[in-house]
């Protein structure tokens, strides 16, 4: 099986579980090193050649055991099955930690830092949207706020690509509702600064607006400082890295309430009418208590 | 039920042949293969493939310089395709600072003969 079924196969695997009363899924084994987990519940492994399957890289590879995500600690060396579904489902299973003398040197953003819980407050950090204003995810307030990391050159259809997709599709679809149009906002953010300038993401983000600049009054597409990036994607559990002009990255999505704090995370398993509905439900729910409504709207 | 004649079935077979040799690289230059490699690596999962979780889907891109123009409606010419692959277009990324100016000569190269 080539690299590029492998990057298919996620496309499937976001919207079907495996059920297990399918065809055998093909076995292939994997050995590498742990570089991070995210706080979705992916493990980012830097593996080696998977002879028959694809080229050593980077990739985050979800695992069936959850008991594995307590275990395993960056800078573990690994093996384990990757199992390939037909239905496009992939996995880790059977993962054995082979050695685990690089915990010790190991430089993980995720040791390092605090991944936020549910409930707790959003870093306040200063961005840098498509038209380069300044602006923080504090000027949502009053607005329930879903919100992604992406990079403009990603070419693997089931990851940037399909996020900016269903984004774009949660965003007309919202437009139909001017009430919960206003008390919401989508936020996407580049993990790329160095490439994804104001202008770079303001033409990525008029691709995905049909080209109407309107849009970006509800969708922003921003960046900011490498530091500021690594602190808000560590707060928020997304883990990527940078080799050879490519960004291996797992895939995040936040929901924020009108008052900044983290109402749900998903990575992998979400269509877009699920995220849909969580935004509108968050802001319809938030609109209704006094609190809320008081809440300023600076957007 | 037409049946085929000894010399027919000779014909099929070398047809068959052919194609199959063309499918796993053989007849291609040494560029038009690198090309066929770039291609399977970094764009036949959007222009192969069918992806439902796309905005817009890909066009395929067999026999791209058939047509004068390309699915963008820019000239269908080898300035255009390496401005598209290295700019990209639309919701195609960019490929700008990932792809060698040579590794471009030869993807160009190769979706000429891509068939």
């Amino acid at each position: 099986m080539s690299l590029r079924m492998l990057l298919g196969l996620t496309v499937v695997s976001a919207a079907i579980t495996t059920t297990g009363c399918g065809p055998k899924p093909e076995q292939y084994s994997l050995k590498g090193q742990v570089l991070d987990i995210s706080a979705s519940g992916q493990i980012i492994v830097k593996h080696d050649d998977i002879p028959g399957f694809m080229p050593a890289m980077t990739m985050p590879y979800k695992v069936r055991d959850p008991g594995v995500l307590q275990e395993v600690q960056p800078g573990d060396l690994i093996a384990a099955a990757l199992m390939v579904a037909k239905n496009g489902n992939y996995w880790l299973e059977d993962v054995r930690i082979t050695d685990q003398s690089g915990r010790k040197t190991a430089k993980s953003a995720a040791m390092a830092t605090h991944v936020l819980k549910i409930g707790d407050k959003a870093p306040d950090l200063p961005l840098i949207n498509q038209d380069g204003k300044t602006f923080r995810l504090s000027d949502f307030k009053g607005k329930a706020l879903l919100t992604t990391f992406v990079y403009t050159r990603c070419p693997m259809p089931t990851f940037c690509p399909r996020l900016s997709s269903q984004f774009a599709k949660i965003h007309e679809h919202l437009a139909k509702t001017p009430d919960d149009y206003n008390k919401t906002h989508l936020l996407t953010i580049s993990f790329d600064p160095k490439y994804d300038t104001p202008a770079v993401l303001r033409r990525y983000g008029l691709a995905y607006l049909d080209n109407d600049a309107t849009g970006f009054s509800h969708w922003d597409f921003a960046t900011t400082n490498p530091t500021e990036l690594r602190a808000l994607a560590d707060a928020f559990g997304l883990a990527y890295f940078e080799e050879d002009n490519q960004i291996s990255h797992s895939m995040d999505i936040v929901l924020l309430t009108p008052e900044g704090s983290v109402a749900k995370y998903w990575s992998t398993d979400w269509t877009a009418g699920e995220l849909e509905d969580a935004l509108r439900q968050q802001a319809r729910s938030a609109a209704s208590t006094p609190s809320a409504a008081a809440g300023g709207m600076k957007r | 039920m037409r049946r085929c004649s000894g010399g027919a079935c000779l014909l099929c077979a070398a047809s068959v042949l052919l194609a199959a040799c063309s499918q796993m690289g053989f007849g291609l230059s040494g560029a038009e293969l690198h090309g066929a490699q770039l291609f399977d690596l970094h764009c036949a999962d959007c222009h192969d493939e069918t992806n439902p979780d796309l905005k817009k889907q890909p066009p395929k891109l067999k026999g791209l310089f058939r047509s004068k123009l390309l699915p963008s409606g820019s000239p269908a010419t080898d300035q255009q395709v390496r401005k598209t692959i290295i700019e990209g277009f639309g919701t195609m990324p960019a490929f700008d600072q990932r792809l060698r100016d040579q590794d471009v000569d030869d993807l160009v190269k190769y979706l000429h003969v891509l068939k």
